[in-house]
């Protein structure tokens, strides 16, 4: 265990060699947050409503913020494997005496962490100036574990599509539909409450809601029946892309071809 | 026990080939072709422990893809290989435990970060307990010489400097055995000669074999005591440096120097005279002490002016290289015709 937390560790040490990039890089929230709440802005007013399936503007924004800052602080491991496949450096990873998909998990977690913190940070500020404050701080262990969950499985799908690059090298197509899913039936861009109840069917019933929407809207909206629905759903899709990493990496070993001999 | 020992070693890359153009493109999206890539063809060896052995070839040989075999990066396409007793696709995370591997051109340590960090990591992910990686790092450190160098950032390191704390890293859990892929890659003379010193004599004080890839002959002569060469995955040349140079090394180099001028037309019969130099008087030229006598070069050189200085070296190893390749090769080339 001390060698995962070693290896988050330095994650850490190397996501903050840079601050100054870091908090630039994180500051594109205030810009998206800005323009969320120009549209919602609208959108509410247009609806004469103050909220909208139980939503109010407020929450909305606050919603909109916890989805984002999970969306660009997630680590980009797809792209982060197919790199290491390509240019080599993946013989390094692979010959140390440790479980490789349990480093790229603590490697992931200490690159993710202070990036989230400070897009959280960042966006929360410009949210409480735009929105108002934010929910209370009950809801916020809830949030939490759901985030935790959340994070897990975007580790799971993303590395699965980061270990096809083993096989097909360029995944760069793979994670980009896979990105778009989640905007969409995810949550990410309209909370899964503004749509019709079909779609909202649909959408409940696969991984993407779990990834995104489940941590937001336990955030803004508090609900036993909902949090323990939503861990429960998280649960099943991590044992089920879970098992499926672990065994698409023992098959992928078989067949890894590493560039430059 | 042999460190390594390796029987009918395959590996073939199935890789996709497609015409240019895009019609081409096209075609390959709908009939995708591919190709089989012999890397690795029935290579056989042993090495003993503590043994330096070097393994040499062109690009494209299969060295590279031997190591990441033996290290258990690769899975074999068929074939057997044992690397200090563990079957390394099998048994990868136990057999990291026992090596070290450098491979001269991808960095193993953090860029951004000061060496030190990714030592200490190394130290934790080999179980190490920190008051023995601290005594370990301050072995080593002295032993390359990057006491100094230590907390600077990587990225910030020249290249002979890097590559000095690469291989330290590859030391620091005290394997048994190391598996150094072109070690000394774009590094100066300077440079290499710095990292073949610190290394023939940390593989002395602890007996740790060590497997080494390169084209440099330089490091092949200064490190190695048996060498394997390889060319398209097969093993041409196998036998002790010493060997090597002594069957190989038949053709002498000579330069002499003269008090005065000597005529232009100065040869010497069964050498080849490479130059003559005006302004300094020198006189360089070869020849086989097979067919020519070394006494009689030197008689007739003594015999053309008042000798200065003389010199008399083997060609580079690079050459003696050079031409097993090309032996393999003809022979390859003449197989092939009289199959066809």
């Amino acid at each position: 265990m001390k060698k995962y937390l070693a290896v988050f560790k330095i994650n850490l040490l190397n996501s903050l060699a840079y601050p100054a990039e870091m908090v630039t890089r994180s500051a594109m929230i205030l810009l998206f947050m800005w323009i969320f709440f120009q549209l919602w802005r609208i959108t509410f007013a247009a609806a004469g409503s103050d909220s909208i399936n139980g939503l109010s503007l407020h929450d909305t924004m606050w919603y909109l913020l916890l989805a984002e800052t999970l969306e660009l602080g997630r680590p980009r491991l797809a792209r982060v494997i197919s790199e290491q496949v390509k240019d080599g450096s993946i013989a390094y990873l692979l010959n140390k005496p440790y479980n490789f998909l349990v480093y790229q998990l603590s490697s992931g977690l200490g690159e993710s962490l202070p990036r989230m913190g400070m897009l959280f940070v960042l966006g929360g500020a410009l949210v409480w100036a735009m929105a108002g404050p934010p929910p209370d701080l009950v809801n916020w262990p809830l949030a939490l574990v759901a985030l935790a969950g959340a994070w897990l499985l975007h580790f799971c799908v993303n590395a699965l599509i980061g270990l096809a690059a083993f096989v097909a090298e360029e995944v760069a197509p793979f994670e980009w539909i896979y990105q778009k899913f989640t905007f969409v039936l995810g949550g990410m861009l309209i909370p899964l409450d503004f749509y019709p109840a079909w779609l909202q069917t649909i959408a409940k019933s696969l991984p993407f809601a779990y990834m995104m929407y489940g941590p937001a809207r336990l955030f803004v909206l508090p609900d036993m029946q909902l949090f323990a629905q939503i861990i429960i759903g998280q649960l099943l899709w991590l044992a089920i892309f879970g098992g499926l990493l672990v065994l698409v990496f023992s098959r992928g070993m078989r067949r890894l071809a590493i560039n430059g001999g | 026990m042999p460190a390594i020992q390796v029987t009918n070693l395959t590996k073939t890359f199935r890789t996709k080939h497609k015409a240019a153009g895009l019609g081409a493109s096209v075609r390959s999206l709908f009939r995708p072709e591919y190709r089989n890539v012999e890397a690795v063809r029935g290579l056989s060896f042993e090495m003993e422990s503590g043994e330096l052995l070097g393994f040499i070839g062109p690009n494209g040989a299969g060295k590279s893809t031997t190591i990441k075999i033996l290290t258990g990066i690769l899975f074999p396409s068929g074939g057997d290989a044992k690397v200090l007793g563990y079957i390394p696709w099998k048994q990868r995370q136990k057999l990291a435990y026992h090596i070290g591997t450098v491979f001269g051109q991808r960095p193993q340590l953090w860029y951004h970060l000061p060496a030190i960090d990714t030592l200490t990591l190394f130290g934790k992910i080999y179980e190490m307990e920190d008051r023995e990686t601290r005594s370990r790092i301050a072995e080593l450190a002295e032993a390359f010489e990057i006491t100094d160098l230590l907390e600077t950032p990587v990225r910030k390191l020249s290249l002979g400097q890097r590559m000095r704390c690469e291989v330290a890293a590859s030391l620091l859990h005290k394997p048994e055995l190391l598996l150094l892929d072109e070690p000394s890659i774009g590094l100066d003379v300077v440079a290499k000669q710095h990292i073949r010193d610190a290394l023939r004599d940390m593989a002395k004080k602890e007996n740790v074999g060590v497997l080494l890839t390169s084209h440099d002959a330089g490091d092949l002569e200064a490190l190695c005591k048996r060498v394997i060469i390889i060319n398209h995955g097969q093993i041409v040349y196998e036998d002790k440096v010493s060997t090597l140079k002594r069957s190989f090394l038949t053709s002498k180099l000579v330069e002499v120097r003269y008090a005065e001028q000597i005529s232009t037309s100065f040869h010497i019969a069964g050498t080849e005279t490479l130059k003559v130099a005006k302004e300094r008087y020198g006189v360089k030229l070869r020849f086989d002490a097979r067919t020519t006598p070394v006494e009689k070069v030197m008689a007739a050189l003594s015999a053309a002016g008042t000798l200065l200085d003389i010199t008399v070296s083997d060609p580079p190893l690079e050459e003696v290289i050079a031409a097993i390749y090309k032996t393999a090769e003809k022979s390859d080339a003449d197989e092939g015709r009289n199959r066809g």
